[in-house]
């Protein structure tokens, strides 16, 4: 598994039962997925209405960006608003209510498996967005703000767009000190595998660490931790041809939003891996050490008569 | 807001994953890891990873990504045509280091989905592990996952805890019997305040798989000719978990069952896995005969023939005296194969006449100046029973004084693996 799949299973084995089978059974369940997003399924009363509540650190940030609109559009005759204690949104589901079509229900779980990805996709599709405006010449140029993301209690993205192109940085912070050195090779080799003729048309990834990028440079929050030097900024740069409408722009946003848990997931293999190589290295000492051990010098032997000979 | 505690129990034959405070785990899947290099014998096949060719040129180009091709549970059993199938835990306990932090890199990322960096571990190990197993595991937890904290709990622990839903248990101690059955070995492992008996534990080689045999002879013997024979165990299998019980009498069950055959005898419905035809097997005495076994094990095997409720009790009776009123009075199951209806029934009658007999026993040898107290025998069957382990975790878990019980990583960075050979217990809690 090199790539990280952008949907909950959980959600979706929890949900299929119900919604696409309609076998109403009850439930009570919590799922979490990364960066702190946490789920609560649970069934009310009676089991045919399934509550469905999400939780995350960015979510009033997303808001801004969309978020809500995302949902009223996609969710718009599931959406409550007497929304759960300790959540940010609930949907709730009546299974009389459901679509009659089994693919139609097929989908809908489909896509609340998705749900994290879609929230998290709207200041993308925004970025997205004003770019097309900048390109367009017949339109005015919009004001394209700095949309900040913090997604974890200390990292936090940053999307921008451009008159060409829509920039992304990530600020990523490593607690232990191996993961930096392993974090540190991991981004410096975003950067060189570029250069395979290859992969020429991926996006510009560049690497810094400690200073910001200038785009980001003047935020009050970065002056102040500016001196951290565990964090390090990752940009990538986006040009048209990574938005093209349709499955490209999708894919893109599903494995740009991912890049922070494909990067830890990625360490954390490397650091199996580097474990195993070290544990067959043991092995391999401990035997020439086995090899080593000398021969006892002094051992009786007898002849078979039964006399003992002395080497001396 | 705190997330949720991860809960881990990786059996011998199934891996129970889930976050703490849900009644069920999210993923139960078998504990098996396929690998590209081929399946060769155990011990010996630590096969020694390639050297990665990056001493020279541009590192991208030439890093092979083998360590990264392998799929663990259901997907590896499915992939076993061009994979190797490894089992990486035998009898209970870790047996390949690098097939198993490789199993919990993808289960952690992959089916759980959380950044191991946020959360806190919950691990379960069979009872007697080996201190030096606990080390190396809080070493792959700590080094290559960073995890906040981790608790290796003892299983019969936590089935002990899992049973404290059922409405019987009055008060929540961490004394009691735990009969652990699942698909390969039976355990009988007493428990006191916690810390388990090590010198009284005692091992049963009578578990599901072999009722499902018993079964499955028992169809066979009957002349079941409608059966697929390649579909003959999994028809016993599903026969055994859908029809079986346990009865309080051999000889009494076959009366009745003769009397009331109409509602006794039962069909199983099942579809030819090859041609897609519908086919009909009768349901009969393998109905009761199939969990018997337990009691009366004479009738399927000739090598071990004490009844589970003499085990329990010989068992019992070799723990220290002052906790053995502990231990007859909370008896709790664990495990699928405990699952059958009647089950804590049989169990508590035939122990409670063996424990009878003895106290009337000596008191007849004081010559009636002594009078004993009565022993209060009690078995407890709840809801949870199939994954207990699992869900005394995920109660233990999801209570607030976890973290506290935890090693954390600070401590781990302070002191090293060896913090991680003891395990405070949950002892004054609830």
């Amino acid at each position: 598994m090199i790539l990280l799949d952008n949907h909950n299973v959980v959600i979706e084995e929890t949900l299929t039962q119900p919604i696409v089978n309609n076998n109403p059974t009850a439930f009570d369940v919590k799922v979490v997925d990364f960066d702190g997003v946490s789920c609560h399924l649970s069934t009310l009363e009676s089991n045919s209405v399934i509550r469905f509540s999400l939780s995350m650190l960015c979510y009033k940030e997303l808001v801004q960006w969309g978020a809500q609109d995302m949902l009223q559009r996609e969710y718009g005759p599931y959406c409550v608003s007497d929304t759960e204690e300790g959540y940010d949104f609930t949907l709730e589901f009546n299974l009389q209510n459901l679509p009659k079509d089994k693919e139609q229900r097929e989908e809908l779980v489909n896509k609340l498996a998705m749900i994290k990805r879609d929230l998290l996709a709207q200041p993308f599709e925004r970025a997205f967005e004003q770019q097309a405006k900048f390109e367009d010449e017949k339109q005015t140029n919009p004001h394209s703000e700095l949309m900040q993301i913090h997604y974890r209690d200390q990292e936090a993205f940053y999307i921008q767009a451009q008159l060409d192109r829509v920039t992304v940085i990530f600020s990523t912070l490593f607690k232990e000190d191996t993961d930096k050195i392993f974090g540190k090779v991991f981004l410096q080799e975003f950067v060189d595998a570029r250069r395979r003729p290859n992969i020429q048309n991926a996006p510009q990834v560049l690497y810094s660490s400690k200073e910001p990028p200038l785009e980001i440079r003047h935020l009050s929050e970065l002056q102040k931790t500016n001196k951290n030097e565990e964090i390090g900024y990752v940009t990538f740069v986006l040009f048209p041809r990574h938005f093209t409408r349709g499955d490209v722009r999708e894919k893109t946003i599903s494995q740009i939003q991912l890049f922070r848990d494909y990067l830890h997931y990625h360490i954390k293999c490397s650091k199996a891996y580097m474990h195993s190589r070290m544990r067959a290295r043991v092995q391999a000492f401990l035997k020439v050490l086995n090899r080593a051990k000398p021969e006892l010098p002094n051992v009786e032997k007898k002849t078979i008569t039964g006399k003992t000979i002395v080497r001396t | 807001m705190r997330l949720p505690p991860v809960i881990m129990d990786n059996g011998t034959g199934y891996t129970k994953l889930g976050f703490a405070g849900n009644s069920e785990p999210s993923f139960v899947f078998p504990t098996v890891i396929a690998t590209r290099d081929s399946a060769n014998t155990g011990a010996s096949g630590t096969s020694v990873p390639s050297k990665a060719s990056h001493l020279s040129g541009n590192i991208a180009s030439k890093r092979g990504i083998e360590d990264l091709d392998f799929y663990i549970g259901n997907e590896a059993l499915s992939n076993s045509k061009t994979y190797g199938l490894h089992y990486p835990i035998r009898h209970g306990q870790i047996d390949n280091w690098d097939q198993m932090e490789r199993f919990w890199e993808q289960s952690i990322f992959k089916y759980l989905r959380c950044e191991p960096e946020d959360h806190y571990f919950l691990l379960t190990e069979p009872p007697l592990n080996a201190p030096e197993n606990r080390e190396q595991t809080a070493e792959i937890m700590f080094e290559s996952f960073n995890i906040q904290g981790l608790y290796i709990a003892v299983q019969a622990v936590l089935a002990l805890a899992a049973s404290w839903t059922s409405k019987k248990v009055s008060d929540k101690v961490l004394t009691g019997t735990v009969i652990d059955s699942g698909d390969g070995v039976t355990h009988v492992i007493p428990v006191a305040e916690g810390y388990v008996i090590g010198s009284s534990i005692k091992h049963i080689p009578i578990a599901g798989r072999d009722i499902t045999y018993y079964v499955q002879q028992l169809l066979r013997d009957r002349g079941e000719t409608s059966i697929p024979p390649e579909d003959s165990l999994k028809v016993a299998e599903s026969i055994k978990e859908r029809f079986s019980y346990v009865c309080s009498d051999i000889v009494k069950e076959f009366k009745k069952s003769d009397k009331e055959a109409d509602t006794f005898f039962q069909k199983y419905q099942g579809i030819h896995s090859v041609t897609g035809q519908p086919y009909e097997v009768d349901v009969g005495f393998e109905r009761f005969l199939g969990p018997e076994i337990f009691f009366n094990p004479e009738i399927a095997s000739s090598d071990f023939l004490t009844p589970l409720p003499n085990v329990v009790d010989n068992v019992i009776q070799s723990c220290p005296i002052d906790v053995r009123r502990g231990l007859y009075n909370n008896i709790v199951l664990s495990g699928g194969s405990t699952m059958f209806k009647g089950f804590d029934k049989r169990l508590h009658r035939d122990m409670k006449r063996a424990v009878d007999a003895r106290v009337k026993r000596s008191e007849e040898l004081s010559g009636g100046t002594m009078k004993a107290k009565e022993i209060d025998v009690k078995v407890i069957s709840h809801k949870k029973q199939r994954y207990a382990v699992w869900y005394g975790g995920s109660l233990l878990g999801s209570t607030p004084v976890f973290n506290s019980y935890c090693h954390t990583k600070a401590e781990y960075e302070e002191h090293g693996p060896s913090i991680c050979r003891h395990n405070r217990v949950f002892g004054s809690m609830g």
